[in-house]
This record gives structure tokens, sequence and C-alpha cells, in this order.
């Protein structure tokens, strides 16, 4: 009797403790590194409120922080085990990630995914590796050149440049007219290697090029002619720095200083993405006068085509959860209030001068290879200090970028033979 | 009474260790002591081998392994590859470099300043318990308040800092201290100086109090001058204190990486890297834990000599003023 008095309240317990755990929701880890003084952190966090309403099952844990402390966080995550469900990303970081086996395959789940036919095919390619879907997309980071059309104006150019020689050419008149820089740049941040592709995509040059069997090579030992583009893109840089078409102290700028700078009017013209309009309501005096225009030319137009990933990773232990949450963000319903100027949706599209001004230049808009860009990323940016900061030759540093690249393939196991 | 032998191994012993139990062994006062002391410091050596030793073996075991988060492929016994990975990097000798003078610059400057503070703070002058109450804010403002407000008054575009200077019409325009090659450290040693030296004043204080007043006294009635009397009587008192201080300070200033993290982050161009920075650098950015562990352990074993250089430089102070006296 005590005995099957006993079994009974066991039974009871587990059984309890079963109802319970069936009731409880399930918590999903979503990383993100949004500013939380700009307008859109507040529509994001209404936005996941709004799932969870819609989903009384599921439970969103944001942990905010820079994209930098993310990436190192990630990455130290993922080898202790223990990644969020999902996160906000940069598009350098997936070739990485992929290697490391930490991203989920959406493949299987985005083919029933009823608002797959919506992404821009192009868009879902980019996040295609070998076949596989390994990320969701978040918003389209493409560049253009924006400029105060006053400052401009008061320098009586009437139309912003269309190549860098114009752009280098105009930055006297600039500066003669309003005492202000023509350009800024970012040589400190993960913005300088972005920027620094761009200017390579103008020019033809490869950062590496794909192999057989998933591997890639940098080639310009080889290719004399490609070594020589890459030293014109880095003399590029020391001609803006040597005739003031950037201010002496952008040599130490990050993203941060750039777009504030830019933002508060204290130079010209940037090439940046349209998440500056976010500083309109922040600064609407010296915002007012911006505009958007394709970043100047070097041999042909090409511009850097950020497509920013939403993550969900493998070890994740509610993928259908996880995968629920990464595709409503890509919802109609959340797009078209976060991401009205920039979504990767075709139905989403903003009618203003930072919608359709950026719209314009998806066709000329250009990704990095599928590599692990961390410590390729780095030697960029290193490139670009040691023609800006040391005064190089930008011969001798495009080489030693070019190896540099190879070096850090080999380390991650990517590098092809020849 | 008369016990029957029982020799080892046969039935009899056998029966007899059944039968007859030996009385608990009485534990002298001195044992007993001893086991509860043991008892106290189980809890220090668990944490010693579970945060100390296990870690410091972990790294010396992984830096002869191949250990790269974003190349799972490559794993196994390395040999010494990783140390050459870290000998044949461009970065190392000038990391090594300014770590070095980091490390000197940080210590010199921190004790000159600490010890002229001390020297004045030990003087009879108006508000000295407020002064020496004062001096120790720097210090316990925490690193990363102190790391970040100090860049943004170097900042050039609206650094409090550059203002006065050029106000001052000492440049001309604003410069960028943390964003130079040839500045960045400099600038980052500054800070760290500012913030370290009321340690050693507080440290150097204490030791001057402790010395004799009637030494002074003396010296003076004998006609020495206050050089002589700072050279004669004061510096040799303060050589012990001094001695620790400036062993410690080099051992924390050449592993300290908070800092520079926080103002720099090594750079730019990598101008202000040292060994902790490119430790930081080779394990969680580059992810290779393999040549991260390597450096970590050349530096251990360098850090360590200084300890032992140290710990037996103090012995032969002691031996010889036990000799003198």
């Amino acid at each position: 009797m005590k005995l099957s008095g006993l079994a009974l309240g066991v039974g009871l317990l587990l059984g309890g403790t079963g109802l319970a755990q069936a009731a409880d929701p399930v918590t999903l880890h979503f990383w993100v590194a949004w500013d939380p003084a700009l307008p859109d952190a507040k529509i994001a966090q209404d936005g996941i409120a709004r799932f969870e309403k819609l989903h009384p099952d599921i439970k969103i844990d944001v942990q905010d922080m820079s994209f930098g402390a993310m990436h190192d966080k990630l990455i130290t995550a993922i080898a202790g085990g223990q990644p969020p469900d999902v996160s906000w990303g940069l598009s350098e970081w997936l070739g990485e990630m992929d290697r490391m086996g930490a991203l989920a395959d959406l493949t299987d789940a985005a083919s029933t995914w009823p608002d797959r036919s919506a992404i821009y095919p192009s868009v879902l390619a980019g996040l295609t590796i070998n076949g596989r879907l390994k990320a969701l997309p978040h918003y389209l980071g493409i560049r253009g050149l924006l400029y105060h059309a006053d400052m401009l104006a008061k320098a009586g150019i009437t139309t912003p440049p269309t190549t860098w020689q114009e752009l280098v050419d105009d930055a006297p008149k600039i500066h003669a007219a309003t005492g202000k820089y023509a350009f800024g740049v970012a040589n400190d941040s993960v913005r300088a290697p972005q920027e620094l592709f761009t200017l390579m995509a103008q020019n033809d040059v490869t950062l590496a090029e794909p192999r057989t069997g998933g591997r890639f090579r940098n080639n310009w030992d080889t290719d004399t002619a490609q070594l020589q583009r890459m030293t014109e893109v880095l003399t590029l840089y020391q001609t803006m720095l040597a005739k003031g078409v950037i201010a002496p102290n952008a040599t130490s700028w990050g993203w941060e200083e750039e777009d504030n700078n830019f933002a508060l009017g204290q130079y010209a013209m940037v090439m940046d993405g349209s998440w500056m309009h976010l500083h309109e309501a922040q600064y609407p005096d010296s915002m007012r006068d911006v505009q958007i225009a394709p970043p100047p030319k070097l041999a042909h137009a090409a511009t850097y085509f950020e497509i920013n990933p939403i993550y969900v990773f493998k070890a994740s232990p509610h993928p259908k959860e996880a995968f629920e949450f990464a595709s409503y963000l890509d919802s109609k319903e959340y797009q078209s209030l976060a991401r009205p100027t920039d979504s990767p949706r075709e139905d989403v599209r903003g009618t203003d001068k930072w919608a359709t001004g950026f719209a314009k230049l998806t066709p000329i808009g250009k990704t990095f290879p599928p590599i692990a860009l961390g410590q390729v990323s780095r030697d960029m940016q290193e490139a670009i200090g040691r023609v800006l900061l040391r005064h190089q030759d930008p011969a001798t540093v495009a080489a030693w970028l070019g190896r540099a690249i190879n070096k850090d393939l080999r380390k991650s196991g990517e590098l092809a033979a020849s | 009474m008369k016990q029957s032998r029982a020799y080892p191994g046969t039935c009899a012993d056998k029966g007899t260790r059944a039968k007859v139990r030996t009385p608990p062994r009485q534990l002298t006062r001195a044992a007993q002591t001893r086991r509860t002391a043991l008892w106290f410091v189980l809890p220090a050596v668990l944490f010693f081998l579970l945060l100390s030793a296990y870690p410091l073996l972990r790294v010396l075991w992984q830096s002869v392994r191949y250990a790269n988060l974003v190349n799972p492929s490559i794993s196994g016994f390395a040999g010494l590859d990783n140390f050459r990975t870290v000998l044949d990097d461009d970065d190392f000798l000038p990391a090594l470099g300014n770590t070095a003078l980091w490390t000197a610059l940080s210590v010199t400057g921190e004790y000159a300043l600490g010890l002229i503070s001390a020297l004045a703070l030990n003087a009879n002058v108006r508000g000295r318990a407020f002064f020496r109450a004062a001096i120790i804010v720097p210090w316990v403002i925490p690193i990363v308040v102190a790391g970040l407000t100090w860049t943004w008054m170097l900042t050039p575009e609206y650094g409090v800092l550059n203002l006065w200077l050029v106000q001052a019409g000492l440049i001309h325009a604003p410069i960028a201290w943390l964003g130079q090659t040839g500045t960045a450290l400099l600038a980052v040693t500054l800070v760290n100086i500012w913030r370290s030296f009321p340690f050693y004043t507080i440290s150097l204080l204490a030791a001057l109090q402790a010395i004799p007043a009637d030494l002074h006294e003396a010296a003076v009635i004998d006609g020495a001058g206050s050089w002589m009397r700072f050279r004669v009587i004061t510096l040799p008192h303060l050589r012990v204190v001094s001695m620790t201080l400036i062993v410690i300070h080099i051992v924390w200033t050449a592993v300290n990486f908070d800092f520079i993290w926080v103002m720099t982050q090594g750079g730019p161009l990598n101008s202000s890297e040292t060994l902790p920075i490119m430790i930081y650098r080779y394990a969680l950015q580059n992810f290779d834990v393999g040549a991260g562990c390597a450096l970590a352990t050349m530096m251990m074993g360098f850090m360590a000599s200084v300890f032992f250089m140290q710990y037996y430089g103090m012995r032969r102070i002691a031996s010889s003023q036990a000799g003198t006296a």
C-alpha cells in the first residue's frame, strides 16, 4: 500500500513536471548589434514583442553588443558549443562560420517557406554555399555616394563626381568654399575592408579566385596586371591623403567617426549605406541636404553589396522555432516597419530618396567571396594603414597583401594548390 | 597474561585480526593541529589546482598542439610548430619591443612620480590629509572607465586636451594621439603612469614614515644637506619596498592587456601592440589557439624568470644587510 502510494506520488510528480515542461515556452537566445539610441532599435524591439504575442510558446532573449564584440563572442561561443539560437551578423563571417560547421542548413526549411518567393533570388544565392542555404537575409547594405548637396553647391559643383579623379579635383574647391574636407573614409574598423573591396571591384581586382574543391587562391603573384590594378587602388588612398581630400585624422577613423562626422556635416561626401537615414532624426539640420548617387568609378562602376544575414545556429536545441523566428524577421510586416529602405524583399520598397537611391545601385553590387574573412579583413585594413600611416610604397603593400591573403587561406584550410 | 602468537598469513593470524580490534591511535596535539590546518588549506589548494595549475598546464599542452577554431581539420601534436609560427611572425619582434618600451617607461614614470609625490606628502604641509586621500583617485577608477575617458579627451575632433593644447599655442591643429603610429603607445603609457603611480605613492609613503626621525636630526646636526640625507638615509630605507614595487609592476605592466585594448586595441597598424595583445589576437581573433598558447608559454617563462631573479635578489639584499648588522 505504502509502495503503491509512493509510486503514485512519484508518477504524479513526474507527470506534473512533464505537463509543466510542455507548457513552458521555448526561449530563443538572439544576439543583436543595434544602437539603442537609433530608432531602428525601438522598431526591432516592437517587432520582437509582436512575434512573442503571435507565438506565445516562444520567448526571445535579446543580447545587444557591438558588431566587433559579436564576432569574437560568436566564434568562442561556437567553439564552446554554446552559440545563441539566432544572431545578427556580418556577411564577412558567412564563410568562416560555415567552415566551423556552426550554421544550420536552412535549405529544407526554406523550401516550404511561404515568403521565399518574395526574396530577391540573387540575395538567397549570396547566402548559399555549395547549394545549401546557410543564412536568411536581414537587410541589403549596398553602398552609394552620399553627399551634402549644399556644400557642393557652395563650391560651385552642381553634380556629384562620377569618377575618383573628379572627386580628387573637386576637393580643393570644396575646402576653399566651406573649410571642410571633401571625403571621409573609415580605416580602423570592419568598414575599411568593405570600402577597399568596392575600389578593388571597380578596378577588376579579385580578392581570392575560386578553384576546384571549394578552395581559393589569390593570384596577384602570378597575374602582374592584377597586381598593378591593386597598386592603383592603394595609390588612390595615398593621393586622397596627400591632396587633402580626406582629413589627416581620418586615417584613424572607425565607422562611428565616419558616419557621425558626415551626419554632422563635417565633410562633404562618403561611401555609405542607407542606414544613414537613421541620423536624420538625430541631426535634422545637417542631414537635410544629403543626396545619394552611385559611387565614383575607377575602371568601371561597382559597389560593395552587403547581404546582411540572420544566422541560425546548428547547435540550437529548437531549430524549428529558431527558423520560425528568423523567417519572421524577413516577413513583410517586420521588414516594412524595420527595413523599408533596404529590405531584401521585392515587395518592400520605400518611395523616399533613401530607398530609391540605393535600389538603383543593385545591378552594380559585388559581394565578398565565401571564404573565412576574419584575418583577411584585418590584412586589408592593415594594407590601408601601411599606405596611409607608414606611407609605404603601394606596389610593395599590394604584393604583401596578396601573400597575406594566401597565408590566411592556408591557415583556414581553404588555399588551393595553384 | 599470556598471549598466543599468531604468525602473519596463518589462520591463527586472520582469526586474531578478526577478533581483536586495535584501539584508535591517539593523535598528538601537533598532529591534530596539522590535520586541522590541512582542512583549512584544502580549499585554497583546490582553488589553486582548478584556477591556476589546470589552466597553466592546459596552456602548456595546447602550445604543442594544433588548435585552430576556424580550421577544425587540422589537429594533433604540433611539436614546436606553434613556437615557429610566433617567431616567424613579422609582428613578433615589434610587439616584443613595444612590450619592453611600455613596461620600462611605465615603471620608470610611475616610480619617479610616486617617489616625488610620496616625498611631498611626507612633508608637513597644509592640507596633507586631503592630498593623501585625493592622490589615490586615479588608482581606484576602473581601468575601462579611465581608458575610455582618456580616449575621449585625446580625440582630435572633440577632445578637451587637444582643445587646450591648441588654445595654449603648443600645437597648431588637433592631433590624433591614439591614431598615429608614432604617438599611440606613448599616449597610452602616459595614461597608464597617471593611473598607477598612486600605488607607489602609498607604498613609498608608508616606508618613508617608518624612517626614524632621529636619523635625519642627527644628520642635520652633522651638517648633512637635504640631498645628502635623501641619498644616505632615505633611499637605503626605501630599497626593499622599491625593489618589491618595481618587480611587481614589471610583471603587472608587461602582462597588462586591458588598458591598451580599451584605448587602441594595439593599433594603429600594431604600433601599440604588446605581447598580451598579440596573444589575444592569435587566440580570439585569428582563432589560432595553439600559437596563442605558445606565445603565452614564452611569456610565462620570461615572467617566471623575472620573479625568481627578484626573489634571489631580495635574499641577497637581506643576507648582505644581516652581514652588515
